[in-house]
Parts: structure tokens; sequence; C-alpha cells
């Protein structure tokens, strides 16, 4: 018997493999984040050069901060309408692609190309496009709609950056949408048309318990990406009109390098962290109930 | 029958039409607009009156352009391949080695996930600058390929591997292949879609960084695309819109183009990721 | 494991305070600025040149572009990180919580004939009697009238009177810098109903007194009632020849070289409190961390004396007495009459009072932008919103 067996030499391996991940995991993840969470327990003036314990002054500050309310209430908002908006569009767009219809390639192919262009080209354009004399409203005053002032109205603002995000974004959502599609025995259908189903009674029984895994990986994806939208915004509305487009990730910004208070930006940050975390452990928790292969 | 199959097909066309456009013609008016005078941004007219192309000639002299061009192409190539090198071995490992701690370590590199790169900014910044590696392209080169963005590679190789059937390494071995020649010679050949859907991932994360280079660089001649189209502005820091656009489309078309050339391969790799969820 | 972070945090920080310390031997300073204006670099880079010839310890002296649109973000990021440039130009608004958190280095000492320095103009830039940088540009806010629009120029206005005269034009009169967010730009107009931001000592918020809620009145009837100043949104630019009228600053003349209309730079309209002016400033500091802060500062004062400063003045009105003469100035603002020169840009420097700043300014910017967004609408109610805008930023003011 020597000493590297099969199996110690396959743990070696194994250690090996994941060697350069997790050493980077740690060194540009982990401790980083450790550092922010220590910062968070600090008063940190930057232009000063002061550094300062203070215990847990700034989660107090966390909960009495009203700004932090208000932006806390526009990230929900922007969230849900990011991930209801995405995924119906991006299973719309799935589902019309999968008709036997010729030319569905160049239609997959225009609506994928977004994904493409760069996000700050992409919200450029779009900054420009939605001014007020600008060619939305352009297109939409042919229509004979007198199209409102997008970037400056409360209800607007928000519509627009969640419009522009899920336009350019949807194509990635689509195409797995389209490949689960197609991974759909076509039989099922067969069998359940003999039995009377109708389109919509198909597509709620049979296809989406069937491609419930490609939904749940979406959707994971796609919350977790709503919270981290940040260059739009930058560019879009700056957080306005008032506050109501200013959700967290915004919000964290502003505190740690707009105003300077980096110790309380990382309190932020680590509430960030713990609102991203949690969804993501919810998410994968239920998906027992409602994902067909993992109940 | 047939004409009502038409009809539908009509109908489906028409739906697919108008969905179409938002989807074009944001990049239509970028490409054209691009040749307007800049008076007639905001005109409504969907061709300009009269070409200009003064624009482009402009990008370049106002930026090191092709330099940023070129910092761009190879900052993403590199992180491309490495990323690709990083996630296949670890999403290999973490889905057919069975070793002890795997899962606790699994769950250690998800974290990185989770966290928008806007947190961990500040210490990653502080650790650049004391390696003396500030305004230099090595951290937009390091974190992305063993970092964070790393992971979501790492999730989609793993995902990709734990569905691949035994059978097959199972042969491998009894013909006497170690471990990394059943990586090499068996896995790693047939991970070629996923690895096709990651290097896409990759490619256009890398090449949209914006944050980042914002931070780390500081010389226009070091400056990544992103970051170039914000600085074509006049002399009082008002953005010139035309040359603005012009940069973008130079950055945006040859992308496009490839796409539309290898768009089979891509979607299709694309798509492998979502299957097995 | 928390020992573990907190020993190599302060590692880390040891490691990035510890570039603080003095080199000796050649030196390379560095300097922030917000220009790429190849003008503009050419010229500063030129001084460098010249100064290094005289100094051959200084190796490089490198101006790094940072663009003007988060610009002190960025400058703080790389201060925080442990890469404090050598040099910063910094403007107003952040002036006060510069000077104050003790960043910058002393420099009057440096300073060429520090006494000739206008007092209104290094108010803003000093502390207990110590200048902390130097005010290189200081720009007044004057009224630019395209003359191919508006024929009739009085040598005297009222704001009435030139409103209605931007109405009648039918172009209408821009504020080129506010795209109604940046409402500091607006105290160009509301000082002369001799309304404040906030009291002097800092203390007390203006936003809702008479003088204020008048002003603002004059100008939310303007733009919605009158149609005399363009809505929010729209981009009108005055330079093209799109607008009959500009409230601008006077560096802004030179993108009219090439200006296909006729056009004169007149002084503020007078509003109800009579004459007044209002000037935008920036200042270049010494930061106090940097490794090389001796020479730095000995470059700053160069960069700065009496020679140079009539170079830069062709782009930055400067703020040296002696160079504060029509007839100097004219030398390099070809663009400008004496005449014009004399009533708005020394007059102006002279007797203007700086837009607001206060320390913290950046948080109260965007509290003040965010609380003033409902005012830009036609049926705002003004003195409600003012009120609101004083609710939103007292704890600011009153924090220490």
């Amino acid at each position: 018997m020597t000493f590297w067996t099969y199996r110690r030499r396959d743990n070696l391996v194994g250690y090996l493999f994941v060697a350069p991940a997790l050493l980077g995991s740690l060194a540009f993840v982990l401790i980083p984040l450790g550092l922010v969470a220590w910062y968070s327990l600090n008063e940190w003036n930057v232009l000063g050069g002061t550094f300062e314990f203070i215990g847990g002054e700034n989660y107090k500050q966390l909960l009495a901060d009203e700004k932090l309310r208000e932006s806390l209430v526009a990230t929900a908002w922007f969230a849900a309408g990011l991930v209801v908006l995405n995924l119906s569009l991006a299973l719309l767009l799935a589902v019309l692609l999968n008709q036997k219809l010729r030319g569905t390639t160049l239609f997959r192919t225009l609506f994928f190309s977004p994904v493409l262009v760069s996000l700050v080209a992409w919200t450029l354009v779009w900054q420009l496009m939605l001014q007020p004399d600008g060619s939305v409203n352009g297109l939409l005053s042919v229509l004979g709609v007198d199209g409102p002032n997008w970037l400056r109205g409360e209800s607007t603002a928000m519509v627009s950056v969640i419009v522009v995000q899920v336009i350019k974004n949807v194509g990635l959502n689509m195409v797995l949408f389209l490949a689960a599609l197609q991974g759909v025995p076509a039989p099922l259908y067969e069998a359940a048309k003999i039995d009377g189903a109708g389109a919509w009674r198909r597509f709620r029984s049979i296809t989406i318990p069937l491609i419930s895994p490609t939904i749940l990986l979406t959707s994971i994806i796609t919350i977790v990406g709503s919270l981290q939208v940040f260059a739009q915004i930058a560019v879009l509305t700056q957080g306005g009109p008032g506050t109501s487009t200013t959700v967290l990730i915004y919000y964290l910004y502003q505190q740690a390098f707009q105003f300077h208070h980096f110790g309380y930006g990382a309190t932020i940050s680590v509430l960030l962290f713990v609102i991203v975390a949690a969804l993501t452990l919810v998410q994968w928790r239920m998906r027992r109930k409602w994902v067909l292969h993992e109940a | 029958m047939r004409r009502k199959v038409s009809k539908r097909n009509v109908a489906l066309y028409g739906l697919l039409c108008v969905l179409c456009v938002p989807f074009v013609f944001p990049t239509w008016w970028m490409v054209t607009s691009s040749m307007k005078p800049i008076s007639e941004i905001f005109s409504e007219s969907l061709l300009p009156s009269e070409w200009t192309f003064s624009t482009y000639s402009q990008v370049f002299r106002m930026q090191p352009f092709g330099q940023q061009y070129w910092n761009s192409l190879y900052i993403a190539v590199i992180v491309t391949v490495g990323t690709m090198a990083v996630a296949a071995l670890a999403g290999y490992a973490f889905a057919r080695i069975r070793f002890p701690g795997q899962n606790a370590l699994f769950v250690v590199v998800l974290t990185g996930l989770l966290i928008p790169s806007e947190v961990t900014i500040v210490p990653l910044f502080q650790l650049f600058q004391s390696l003396g590696l500030t305004n230099t392209h090595w951290p937009l080169i390091i974190v992305p390929i063993f970092g964070a963005p790393c992971v979501l590679a790492i999730f989609i190789m793993r995902q990709f591997f734990i569905a691949l059937p035994p059978e097959l390494e199972e042969a491998a071995r009894m013909d006497g292949l170690g471990r990394a020649g059943i990586f090499y010679r068996i896995a790693l050949p047939l991970s070629r879609p996923a690895l096709g859907a990651v290097a896409i991932f990759t490619f256009l994360h890398s090449w949209n960084l914006y944050l980042e280079p914002i931070v780390y660089l500081s010389t226009p001649d070091m400056f990544t695309l992103p970051q170039a189209l914000t600085q074509f502005v006049d002399i009082y820091g008002g953005p010139m819109f035309n040359v603005q656009l012009a940069a973008a489309t130079m950055t945006a078309v040859p992308i496009l183009v490839v796409f539309v050339l290898a768009q089979r391969q891509f979607i299709e790799g694309l798509a492998h990721t979502g299957v097995k969820g | 494991m928390s020992r573990l972070i907190a020993l190599i945090c302060t590692a880390l920080l040891a490691l990035t305070a510890c570039s603080g310390s003095a080199a000796s031997g050649p030196k390379s300073l560095r300097m922030t600025v917000w220009t790429a204006n190849e003008a503009h670099l050419k010229l500063l880079n030129d001084i460098a040149t010249e100064y290094k010839a005289s100094h051959p310890d200084v190796t490089e002296i490198k101006y790094d572009s940072i663009p003007a649109d988060g610009y002190t973000t960025t400058l703080t990021t790389q201060i925080a990180g442990g890469n404090a440039p050598d040099l910063a130009w910094i403007l107003e608004e952040s002036a006060p919580d510069f000077v104050a958190s003790g960043a910058l280095a002393p420099i009057r000492s440096k300073v060429e004939k520090a006494d000739e320095l206008v007092p209104s103009a290094t108010k803003l830039w000093e502390k207990d009697g110590e200048l902390y940088a130097y005010p290189f540009s200081t720009s007044p806010f004057g009224l630019f009238v395209n003359t191919s629009l508006v024929k009739d120029v009085p040598e005297t206005w009222t704001w009435d009177q030139a409103m209605a005269a931007a109405a009648a034009s039918g172009k209408g009169l821009v504020l080129p810098d506010f795209k109604y967010q940046n409402w500091a730009v607006l105290s160009a107009i509301w000082r002369g109903w001799g309304a404040n931001a906030w009291s002097e000592d800092g203390r007390s918020c203006g936003f809702s007194s008479k003088e204020m809620k008048d002003a603002m009145t004059f100008v939310h009837k303007a733009i919605f009632t009158d149609k005399a100043i363009p809505g929010p949104g729209t981009t009108v630019d005055f330079f093209a020849g799109d607008a009959s009228m500009a409230v601008s600053q006077i560096s802004r003349a030179g993108a009219l070289k090439d200006a296909k209309f006729t056009w004169t730079l007149v002084p503020l309209p007078q509003g109800p409190k009579g004459d007044y002016a209002v000037i935008g400033q920036a200042g270049v500091g010494v930061l106090k961390r940097s490794k090389n802060a001796d020479a730095a500062a000995d470059f700053l004062g160069f960069l700065t004396n009496e020679a140079n400063s009539a170079k830069l003045a062709q782009f930055f009105p400067p703020v040296r007495a002696s160079l504060l003469n029509a007839e100097t100035l004219a030398k390099s603002n070809p663009l400008i009459r004496p005449e014009q020169l004399q009533s708005v840009v020394i007059e102006g420097i002279n007797k203007g009072v700086v837009k607001p700043s206060h320390q913290g300014q950046e948080e109260l910017n965007q509290t003040i932008r965010a609380a003033l967004d409902p005012l830009w609408k036609p049926d705002a109610n003004v003195g409600q919103v003012l009120d609101g805008v004083c609710a939103k930023i007292k704890p600011l003011l009153e924090r220490k």
C-alpha cells in the first residue's frame, strides 16, 4: 500500500483545481468584505485623514436614517419592476421565437443585439433619446401621443430606468428560455392536445413546470443583478427627481464617495450584502416548492 | 386551413416587428446621429440632413482612442482566457471530485456572486495602491480572473460538469488515465459549449467595466473605452454629444458585426448554460 | 477572525499612511486638474518645463485630467486609497470641506506678493489667517446677449426688463450650467433680491426667507408663465445661437470665438436690491499628505507668481490687484472690450460674492437638488417647496 492512494491523489487534485479560485476569493472578496465590516465600525474622515473607532454608532444612524428608508422603497420598486418585466418579456419573446416561423433567427439576433452594446454607450444614447424634445417623444408624436418629460417625473423616471435596463439585458434571459423551451419534449404537447387542453392550459401545465429550473436561475441572476445597477442610474437620473430613483447601491455611492462618509458607506455596504444574501437564500430554499426537478 | 395559418403568421410577424423597435432603434439612432451636425441631434429626422464624418476624426484627435481601444481589447481577451481556465478547473473539481470540505469551500467561493463591486472597491483600491499597481491594468485583469466576477463562470462550469454522464470518466479511468488526464482529455473538450458561454459573459463584463477603470486609472493613454466615452467634452466640461456618439458607435459596431457573423455558435453556446439550470 | 481582520487592516492603513513620509532625491509632482483642453494643458506644461529647468531636483510635473463630472469624487477616492496627488485643483463648492478638514498644507509664505490678492477672492480659501489654496481662477457671472436677436441693450437693466426682452426675442435666456440640477448657479439671480442660501455663519437656512421666495417666484414665472427661460430637459445652446441671452461665467467668452452672431457682455441686471455680482472660483492647493509637499508648494508659488498669473489670465481671471486692470486683461482677452472687462470682470471680482458653499457641500447639494425638484413644474407652490428645502437641510446646517 503506498501512501498515495487514488483517493488521496484525487483529493489533492481537487484542492489544486479549486486553489486559484479559492485564493482569489480570499484576497479579492472575503478579506475586502471583512475590511468593509471593520470600516463600518469606524468614523473615517478621508480628507482629514482621521480614522476613529466608534462601535455601533453607524448602525444606530442606519436605523434612524430617513433617506435610507426612501432608498429602500425605491430599491424594492426598482427590483420588483425590473424582475417582473424582464422575466415576462423574456418568456414572451422566447415563446414567439419558438414558433415554427421563417426568419426567427433574424429576430433573435435583433432582440439580442443590445446585450452587446457597451453599457455606457447604451445609457448615453437613451439619455439623449429620453429628453423632452428627444426621439422617443418624436416617435410617440407620430402616433399622436404627447410624451412626458421622462427623466424628470417621479414615476416616469423610475419606469424609464427600468425599461432601459430591461431592453438592454432581456436578450440573455430570452436565449436561456428559448433553449429551455426547445428542451420540452413535443409528444407531451401532442398528448395534451388530444386530451383537449387549450394553448394557455398547455403553457401553464406543461411549459412552466418543465422550464422551472431555468426560471429559477434567471430570476436569481436578475434579482441579484437588479441590486447592482449603478452606471445607468448615475447617467440617466442621478437618483432624481427628488430621491425617486436613489436605489441602495446609488445611495451607498453617494454617502461613501460623494459625501465622504466612508464609514457610513461601509455600513450601507454591509446592509446591501445582507439583503442580497438573504434574498438569494430565500429563493434557493423556495425552489423545492415550485421547481420541478428539485421536489 | 392554409389561409388561417398564414393569417396567424402575419399577426406574429407584426407583433415581432413592433417589439423589435425599442431594441433596434437606439443602435440605429446612435449610428446615424454620430454623423449629424450637433444642432440636429434633437431633431426628429431619422437620417442626417447632411452627412458629416468629421466627428470620427475628432474622436481620435481628442483622445488616444486607438490606444484606448487596444487597452480594452487586450484586457478583455486576457481576462476571458484566464477566467475560462480558472472557472473550468474549479467548476470541474466542485462538480466531479469528492474532497473533504468541498461544500463549505463552494459556499465560500459563491459569496463573490453576492457582492456588488462598489462594496469592496475601497479596500481593493488600497490593496493595489500598496502594491504600487494603480494606474496600471493589473487590477482590471487580476480581480476579474480570480475574484468576484469569476464566480458566475465557476457556477456555470460546475452546472455543466455535474450533468456529464459518469460512464465516460469511468472508462477513461479504466484505461489508466489520472484525474488531470481525465479533465484535460475528456471533460474539457466536452465542455466547449459551456466554455463558450463563459467566454461571452466574461468578455462582455470586462468590455463594459465602468467603475473600476475610473477609480484605478488616471491617465488618458491607460483608459479603457467606457471610461473614454465620457471624456469627450468641450473646454468647459459640456459633453460633445455627436463626438460621444461617434466613439460609442465605434465601440459597439465591431462587436455587433462579430456577433452577427458568429451568432449561431454564440447563442447556442449561451443557451447551454440554462438547460440544466 | 476579527482580530486577524483588524491586524490586516492596520497593516494596510499603515502601508498607505507610510507613503506620506518625506522623500529625498529626485522628485516628481502630480497635479489633478479637470480640464483636458489642449490649450490649457499646453500652457500648464510650458510653465512646468520652465520650472524644471531651474529646479533640477524636480524631474517630472504631471497633470492628471479627471473629468469635471465627478472630479471631487475621483479625487477623494484617490486620497482615501492613499494615492493623494501632490497638488489639486479644487472647486469652490468643495473649498470649505478641504480647507476645514486639514487636508491642505498652508501656502501663504510661498505665494509671491500675497498681500496684493483681492480679499473678496481669498476669503473662501482661508482659515485662521492662513491661506490653504490659491484662487487661480475667479470668474464673475455676466449676462451674454446675442445682439443679432436682441438689438436694444440699455446701459443698466433690471431683471424685469431683461427677462421681458428675452421673452420677446422668442428664444429665451439660458443658464448653461444650471440644467435644473446645479441650483447654486441660480445665486447669480437671487443675489439681486438679496437672498442667500444660508446665513453668513452657515448655521441657518435662507431658502424660506421672503427675499428668496420673491426671487424664486420670479424665476418660476419666467420659466413657466412667460416662457423666457427654456423649461426642464430642453437643451438650448446660447453659444450656438439658439438663445438670446445667457447668464454665464466670463471665462466662457472663449466659446464665442467663432460665433456666427454678434454679441455683447453686460453685468448682471439689477435686482430689487440694486447692483450686485456673483463669482465662481477654483483654487489649487497642496495636499498635506503628499511626499513632496514642500516641493509642491514651491511649484505652486511659481505657477501663481505675477508673470505666470498674467499668462494664465487668458483662461482664468486673476486675483492679483496689479493684474486687475482693463489694460492688462485686454491683452489676454481679445474678445471682450476694455469697458466690458472693467464693468463685468474687475468690478465683479472686487465686489463679488462667491457662489454658495458650505462644509458637507455635496450632501447639501444633493439634498437641495432633490428638495427643489418639485419646483420645476408649472403648478408648483413656490413658498411651500422652499420651506420644504429648509426643513430638509436644517439638520445638515446645524451639524458641527
